[in-house]
């Protein structure tokens, strides 16, 4: 037999390389689109803060993004190209909600060199032409035409030998490019070409500036009516224009990776520096003519890799090296002269230089830990997988046979009671005034008996079904109020009920559907089928959450499930099941507005099919297997949204994201039986009853991974997980800035694996760590093995007790 | 330094090509005589070619003044001396006794650029024959009005199979392997050709260097040349200047001054017959003072191109190296150090595909000399007698040259390590020695 493999990313890429800011999805809307790797994520800004729009994978890698505005348009189109030399133009569809590609294709060239620096990708901004430079030596350009279509590309020969950057101009006649390239004597300079689009070649241009600043490496066009460009270098930063004008001022070293304008007619920049540090940059002018820079340091952020300002002092800082953030520029200083204040974060797994796999509880749910970011934005990982259940109390309970938690009112939001039923008897915990859980009696309750269902009714009622009876107790005097006995010689086998309506199968295949009106139960309707039930489900699914209109019902023999209406009972729909295994477990319910019949087969496969709620229509048959025992399916609620427990032996939480049905596994071993517990004490809990074990716990939140961040303000390079000593161990190091000389320290540190706390410290300096790598050795338990450079070391660990 | 580069590739700072890209500029700079490989030459003249195929960068094809051709694999040695040097003998011989073998010198031997079941070899004798690699038989030969210098086959060609051939002749004869016959001579030059070059980027241009020192630019499909290299045009004034009369004036301005500017533009254009179209217009009555340009002082004994297309490099009779882009058809004025150069036989120059560093056969060693800068970069001391050929093979980055004591020497970077490995082990099995001390 052969073995397929299938790959899956688990984690969308989350460095950001790109953004830019602009009227994309309507004339009206401030956009901000944000490059991540190979997606495209499409946000809307709201008073409220940023709203997620779309996000879409783009098939390659994104090397250039641009906003522009085509002609004649009210709206932002977006230019993409690919590291692979694909292009696209997209725009926002408004009528349909959707991406349009306005034109696509490739500008690769069969021969010629990649340039060194990166892809350059550049929007003349009167929109006359893309520029695009790909190839050492060439300039692409994709001419637009009068109606703002691209007409074919050509190449212009760039005798600049190692282009640094372009740029076009803004308020030239003619679309005009500065160029800032470095010589043969490694000497920087700018110089600017116009594009002559009938003659294919450059026009040299009208002013040129030599021997800049030797870190000179990022230029800023300016718009018009200052015109010109900002050349920023490492000690200075220089503003020149066709007027000849020429300002300067020096810098603190530093290296600019990133601006953002603030203001349209460009008189303020937001600079990122290769250390986090965020600066303002001021051109003051008088009319149209500059008269002087200003640089002011404004605060710390992540390290920047993109800049987009979007309004009233908020800020996006994209970041590669560490988590992107949202941040607001205050017009006072805070306590430590910063001006920023982080309002978001936004995770960011990259760049992932190693990492390792730990399964704790060995339960094959291993979490990853990486060594995560660059520089002070280095962090260790913790990712997770499946959903985690976090035990909260447990008593040991043998032989649980059902589970329900009960409302002492029934507008009462918490859990009060819960009724753990077992072979002969049923006992009732509750909460006491302390918290804790007692045992208690509720009269009017049958405890002799196991109990089948419990729940609470309308008008303050509680419903127990027992093999017998259908019980009905106030829920203030604890009082039997009515009661419905089973005919004579049959014996309920399963039930259900929702607030108004119980449904029980009793052996010979009868089905009784009761009412419960004027807090007195009325046999409504029974009806016999063929064949015996398996089980049943009323959850009301329509519009009305007292009352369900549809019933589904499990048969044994032609191992089918049924649609039945209620109170009628009369058969909607069969769907037969197939195969041999009798279903074990049926469940209506709405998840993220949408209508799913869940049916658990005993094998523990599950089938899922869509629901129209009016009409009982089954579609879009699902199946999947979930574990190898019999499932019972129950709805739970975290943080105000529904969600499906399916107990087994692979317990499993179903939700759904996008309209999509997800399936996460838990970290627990065997659940026999669930409910909701959602009390006071412990909100929005979980009662779970295992192999002889009754506990209560809480859950993560329903999402497919979870990431904690352990900061380390130095990059983690290597990370190894010894599970005898129960550590992990990871080298790092960190830039040590000491006056001008600059020295690099670097680490060994040992954490726990279980808390992730540090527990030893090995400094090692003036070591260059070119590519460590870390082991663990295989028979002494105390030890990790550093190879470095061409040494190798031992590290025991003699001082870690455990 | 190379730290630095991993370092910045793990925090995807370097993105792989450019990574690779350094490592191998790395390897390149560090080129010194190989100390692992040996060629045993079964040449009993002085070698003239090598030549690494194109398809699996495994066989060196080397033609030698005796009339003899060898291919020997590069990669898997035939013995090794003394345990770790490998010793590269021929795993094919042609010569005088072959029957269809050359009867005198063998000046160029070359791969059949698409597989390695094809060589061509172009000899003194007048002949260019074509070799199967398989059954070491003659499948095609044609005769040449006087001694070949040089043969070249393009080594992006979809659309044809042609051999350019350059012999003592002034015409550029295109033999076809497909026919079996010529289908085209290219005249132009005014004494024989010694050197001759396909365009990397476009499969119908040929460059051609002859003894009258001229080098030629053709379009195959095209009668007469397009273009003359002339050493005394440099870059500077390619681009039309700046027109001062379209800064700083508002578009309605503009567009009235636009017609105005018509003329002076056209102008220009006529005074730059260097470009792309223009030239095409003017040629095949290129203006006689064009056509006598020079590239060199005396003859144009090597032509080179770099991998991207973009520039040739030729070496003269004069000693000296020139660096032409080749879409402008300008000299760069890139001044290469002195050096003293071979005057009466076809060099082969060899080029890194970065372009980094150009190979120059100087006498008896070899020069690395950088591109742009036109420093030398390194010298390659090795063989005893005058070199003539180098060749580099991007895949392994390692040079062949070949040279009159008959030998084929491989430099290879000398990666540091090589002695410091051996360190290494030692130091490891000190460690060893401490594990069992522990363990016990």
């Amino acid at each position: 037999m052969s073995v397929w493999n299938y790959v899956v990313t688990a984690h969308k890429p989350t460095s950001v390389t790109h953004s830019c800011v602009g009227n994309f999805t309507s004339p009206q809307q401030l956009n901000l689109i944000v490059a991540k790797c190979t997606r495209i994520e499409i946000h809307l800004l709201t008073p409220q803060g940023l709203q997620p729009m779309v996000d879409v994978p783009i098939y390659g890698r994104i090397a250039t993004l641009e906003l522009f505005r085509p002609h004649n348009e009210t709206q932002d189109s977006l230019f993409i190209a690919t590291e692979r030399y694909k292009f696209c133009v997209l725009q926002w569809d408004g009528e349909k909600s959707e991406l349009l590609t306005r034109a696509m294709g490739d500008v690769s060239d069969r021969i010629g060199r990649p340039t060194d620096n990166g892809q350059i990708g550049i929007i003349d901004p009167d929109c006359r032409l893309i520029g695009l430079h790909l190839y050492d030596g060439l300039f692409k350009v994709i001419p637009f035409d009068n109606k703002g279509q691209l007409k074919e590309a050509f190449n212009i020969r760039l005798e600049e030998l190692q282009v640094l950057d372009i740029k076009f101009l803004y308020g030239c006649v003619k679309p005009t490019i500065v160029v800032l390239y470095q010589d043969n004597k490694d000497a920087r300079h700018v110089k600017t070409y116009e594009v002559a689009l009938k003659d294919k070649d450059f026009v040299e241009g009208p002013w040129s500036q030599n021997n800049l600043d030797n870190g000179a490496g990022l230029l800023i066009p300016v718009p018009a009516p200052l015109g010109g460009v900002i050349i920023i270098g490492e000690e200075t930063i220089v503003y020149c224009n066709a007027n000849a004008t020429f300002k300067a001022i020096p810098i603190k070293q530093s290296i600019i990776r990133a601006y953002g304008r603030v203001d349209p007619d460009g008189s303020r920049y937001l600079l990122g520096d290769n250390t986090g540090i965020l600066h303002l940059l001021v051109l003051t002018h008088e009319r149209e003519r500059v008269t002087g820079l200003k640089i002011e340091y404004l605060g710390d952020t992540s390290i920047a890799s993109s800049i987009s300002y979007l309004d009233n002092g908020v800020v996006y800082v994209g970041s590669r090296f560490g988590d992107s953030q949202l941040v607001k520029l205050n017009l006072q200083a805070d306590t430590n002269g910063s001006y920023v204040e982080v309002l978001e974060r936004y995770v960011n797994l990259g760049p992932i230089v190693d990492f390792c796999v730990v399964d704790l509880d060995r339960q094959g749910q291993g979490q990853v830990v990486t060594c995560s970011g660059a520089f002070k934005d280095g962090s260790l990982r913790v990712v997770r997988n499946g959903i985690g259940i976090n035990e909260q109390a447990s008593v040991e309970l043998q032989g649980i046979k059902g589970l329900w938690s009960l409302k002492s009112s029934f507008n009462d939001p918490y859990d009060m009671y819960l009724v753990v039923s077992f072979i002969s008897e049923t006992r009732f915990l509750a909460m006491n005034m302390e918290d804790e859980l007692e045992e208690t009696e509720i009269e009017g309750f049958d405890a002799q008996t196991q109990t089948l269902f419990c729940q609470n009714a309308i008008s303050d009622l509680l419903i127990q079904v027992t093999a017998n009876s259908v019980r009905l107790v106030s829920c203030t005097s604890r009082e039997l109020v009515d009661q419905w006995n089973a005919p004579e010689g049959f014996s309920v086998n399963v039930a259900s009920a929702n607030v108004s309506q119980v449904l029980l199968a009793t052996g010979g295949g009868h089905l009784v559907y009761l009412e419960i009106k004027d807090s007195k139960l009325v046999e409504v309707k029974h009806i016999q089928l063929e064949h015996e039930i398996s089980c049943v489900d009323l959850n009301p699914i329509g519009d009305n959450p007292q009352y369900s209109s549809l019933a589904a019902v499990g048969m044994w023999t032609d191992i089918s499930v049924r649609i039945l209406s209620l109170p009628d009972l009369e058969l909607i729909r069969k769907e037969n099941l197939g195969g041999e295994i009798v279903p074990r477990s049926v469940l209506l319910c709405t998840l993220e507005g949408i209508s799913y019949l869940l049916c658990a087969v005993g094998d523990g496969h599950l089938f899922s099919f869509l629901l129209s709620a009016n009409t009982g229509e089954l579609t879009d048959r699902k199946k999947v297997s979930l574990g190898t025992q019999p499932i019972s399916l129950r709805t739970f609620s975290s943080k105000g949204t529904t969600h499906v427990f399916a107990s087994s032996d692979r317990p499993t939480v179903i939700y759904s994201s996008n309209k999509k049905l997800l399936y996460s596994n838990v970290n627990l071993k065997e659940v026999n039986h669930m409910c909701p517990f959602n009390t006071a004490a412990i909100p929005d809990s979980l009662a779970i009853a295992k192999e002889g074990e009754l506990s209560i716990g809480t859950i993560d939140d329903i999402q497919k991974l979870h990431i904690r961040t352990i900061p380390l303000n130095e990059q983690a390079r290597r990370i190894c997980h010894q599970e005898q000593s129960r550590t992990l161990a990871f080298c790092s190091f960190k830039h040590n800035q000491i006056s001008i000389e600059e020295s690099e320290i670097h680490y060994v540190r040992l954490l726990d694996h279980q808390t992730l706390s540090f527990c030893q410290l090995i400094l090692l300096i003036n070591m260059s760590m070119a590519a460590p790598s870390l082991a663990v050795h295989s028979r002494m338990i105390t030890m990790f093995i550093i190879v470095w450079e061409q040494h190798m070391f031992y590290l025991r660990k003699t001082n870690l007790q455990r | 330094m190379w730290c630095e580069a991993v370092r910045l590739r793990e925090r995807g700072e370097l993105r792989a090509r450019r990574f690779e890209a350094v490592a191998r500029a790395r390897r390149a700079a560090s080129l010194a005589l190989s100390n692992r490989k040996e060629f045993a030459t079964p040449h009993h003249g002085a070698v003239n070619s090598v030549q690494v195929d194109l398809t699996e960068g495994r066989y060196l094809l080397s033609g030698a003044s005796d009339g003899s051709a060898a291919i020997f694999d590069v990669q898997n040695a035939t013995e090794y001396e003394a345990g770790f040097i490998a010793k590269h003998r021929s795993i094919l011989l042609v010569d005088k006794q072959h029957e269809n073998g050359h009867k005198f010198a063998v000046s160029m031997a070359i791969w059949y650029p698409v597989d390695t079941g094809l060589f061509v070899t172009a000899s003194f004798d007048q002949y260019v024959k074509v070799w199967d690699t398989n059954s070491a038989q003659v499948v095609m030969d044609f005769k040449m009005p006087g001694k070949v210098y040089s043969a070249a086959m393009s080594p992006i060609a979809t659309t044809h199979m042609l051999i350019a051939t350059g012999s003592a002749d002034v015409q550029v004869r295109l033999c076809d392997i497909a026919s079996g016959a010529f289908t085209h001579t290219l005249s132009g030059h005014r004494d024989g050709i010694m050197s001759l070059e396909w365009s990397a980027s476009s499969e119908w241009i040929l460059m051609s260097g002859g003894c009258d020192g001229a080098i030629r630019f053709w379009d195959i499909r095209r009668a007469g040349c397009f273009c003359v290299l002339d050493q005394s045009r440099s870059q500077l004034g390619r681009r039309p200047p700046f027109l001062e009369s379209t800064v700083e004036k508002s578009y309605s301005v503009q567009q009235r001054k636009g017609k105005s500017n018509k003329k002076p533009q056209t102008l220009h254009k006529s005074q730059i017959p260097g470009q792309g179209q223009i030239q095409q217009r003017l040629h095949p009555g290129l203006s006689t003072s064009q056509n006598r340009a020079t590239a060199h002082y005396g003859a144009v004994t090597g032509l080179r191109t770099t991998t991207d297309g973009m520039y040739l490099l030729s070496s003269g009779s004069d000693s000296r190296l020139r660096l032409w882009d080749i879409d402008s058809g300008r000299n760069t004025l890139v001044n290469f150090e002195a050096m003293r150069l071979q005057t009466s036989k076809p060099l082969q120059l060899a080029v890194t595909e970065d372009p980094s560093l150009v190979f120059v056969p100087c006498m008896a060693s070899i020069k690395a000399y950088n591109l742009w800068s036109g420093m030398t970069f390194q010298t390659l001391r090795g063989h005893y007698e005058l070199v003539n050929c180098c060749y580099y093979s991007a895949q392994e980055q390692e040079l062949f040259t070949g040279s009159n004591d008959r030998q084929i020497l491989v430099w290879s970077p000398s990666t540091p390590d090589f002695t410091e490995m051996e360190d290494d082990d030692r130091r490891q099995k000190d460690f060893v020695a401490d594990e069992d001390n522990w363990s016990d």
